[in-house]
């Protein structure tokens, strides 16, 4: 049984025809012999052939009048539903077919790059064995020229200027990322020097009754402990380890020196007097400092220590409840570093030390 | 009343470990343990005596917690 041929369609006036004009020659392609051209000649001899029913005409949504791509060429395989302009395969279509065009067919770079007109590259006699290039812009779209040779820039090619434009862009980037951090240190920078003049200010007595203020302090980093003289074990635990940071920092050459301060949370007890008592058993540095009952709220606040003082006995003796740390304080008088009493003395110092190293003044 | 000094405190603290040590031999028992805890009493301040028994028992309690003698109760796992 023999399964029944399909003839050929005769070509027809209907469809498209090789026209060739008088006085050309066609030296068209052998490849298409079903492909529409339509030759004609320029002055100089070059020969243009444009091919009808291009590639770009096929499926996506084709205008009316336009003529239909002949049978036997189908650039793309297509499905057989009917087209509908507008739909989502049409417009993906027209999306990623420029994109693997551009990496994938050399002829396509000539849509972003189109050339001049060249001149021959290849001339016998009367005879034109190639044809020149034709610009793209402002011609028709659905007509491409035929083109032979050259094929268009090297895949290297394509590849190097599209990673010349990568690296342009992301350097670009890199730039405007810089330059936002650079911002951002700087609205940093001017918050820190504020907050350095302003914040954390005090206005008390050391033991030998000279008034201070952080101000005095400017310059120097400033261990800073508060606790009262009637503590039990804790206050003087915290401040031993305290001085032995302090000799240990002092021991080392070309290290800045360290100011052990001493500040009461126990007002109505701890005067001046009381207070000289008390550190000269420890650090002959040590500065111990007091005041009235609201300069030393003032100081707690501004450091966030709590403290409560708790029932009176028979003796009227009390016990001040209230939170342990260190506190370290940089020479702008910012607030640096705090250590709680898990930190042992070696540890402090290395902080401490670390810190030093790491410091950047924001005052001038 | 004036704070207690650097020596003071550390003839308080003194008479506290011995007495901390007598009562860690003895198993808490403190009738054993007066002579001790009187001159305990006579060398610190009598709120750090307050403030000093409270500790004991803190650290006793510690000691029992970390040796993990204190379980949740069933109901409360379940509820």
């Amino acid at each position: 049984m023999s399964c029944p041929r399909t003839a050929r369609p005769a070509p027809t006036d209907t469809q498209q025809q090789l026209r060739v004009p008088e006085g050309a020659v066609e030296e068209g392609p052998r490849k298409y012999p079903e492909a529409a051209f339509a030759c004609r000649t320029h002055p100089g001899h070059s020969l243009e052939c444009v091919r009808r029913g291009g590639w770009r005409a096929a499926p996506v949504g084709r205008a009316e009048g336009r003529p239909a791509p002949s049978a036997g060429l189908r650039p793309w395989p297509r499905p057989d539903a009917p087209e509908s302009p507008g739909g989502s395969f049409q417009q993906l279509n027209r999306i990623i077919r420029p994109m693997l065009l551009l990496v994938w067919a050399p002829k396509a770079w000539h849509r972003l790059f189109p050339l001049k007109p060249r001149a021959l590259l290849w001339f016998r006699g009367d005879k034109v064995l190639h044809v020149g290039y034709r610009r793209l812009s402002g011609q028709a779209p659905g007509e491409q020229s035929r083109q032979r040779q050259p094929q268009g820039p090297r895949f290297r090619t394509r590849l190097l200027i599209t990673a010349l434009f990568g690296a342009g862009l992301g350097g670009a980037w890199l730039a405007a990322r810089a330059e936002k951090e650079q911002r951002q240190q700087q609205r940093r920078t001017e918050a820190l020097r504020q907050a350095a003049v302003g914040q954390g200010d005090f206005n008390l007595l050391d033991h030998r009754g000279q008034a201070r203020c952080k101000a005095d302090f400017r310059g120097q980093w400033v261990l800073l402990y508060f606790g009262f003289t009637h503590c039990p074990d804790i206050c003087p635990d915290e401040l031993e380890k305290l001085v032995r940071v302090v000799e240990q920092l002092e021991a080392e050459p070309g290290l800045p020196p360290v100011q052990p301060v001493f500040i009461t949370v126990d007002p109505e007890r701890d005067t001046a007097a009381a207070m000289a008592r008390y550190v000269q058993d420890f650090h002959p540095r040590l500065l111990g400092l007091t005041g009235s009952a609201e300069q030393v709220a003032q100081v707690t606040r501004s450091y966030r220590v709590y403290y409560s003082a708790g029932p009176k006995d028979e003796d009227q003796d009390y016990i001040v409840d209230h939170s342990i740390a260190i506190y370290l304080l940089s020479p702008d008088g910012l607030f640096t570093d705090y250590y709680g009493r898990a930190k042992s003395a070696q540890q402090i110092a290395d902080s401490v030390r670390h810190h030093m190293a790491a410091f950047r003044s924001v005052l001038h | 009343m004036a704070a207690p000094s650097m020596k003071e405190r550390q003839a308080c603290w003194g008479a506290r470990d011995e007495y901390w040590k007598c009562l860690d031999e003895k198993a808490e028992d403190a009738s054993q343990c007066e002579q001790l805890r009187s001159a305990f009493e006579s060398r610190c301040p009598q709120q750090w005596i307050k403030y000093f028994d409270k500790r004991r028992d803190y650290l006793k309690f510690k000691e029992k917690f970390e040796a993990g003698q204190f379980q949740p109760s069933k109901t409360t796992a379940q509820s």
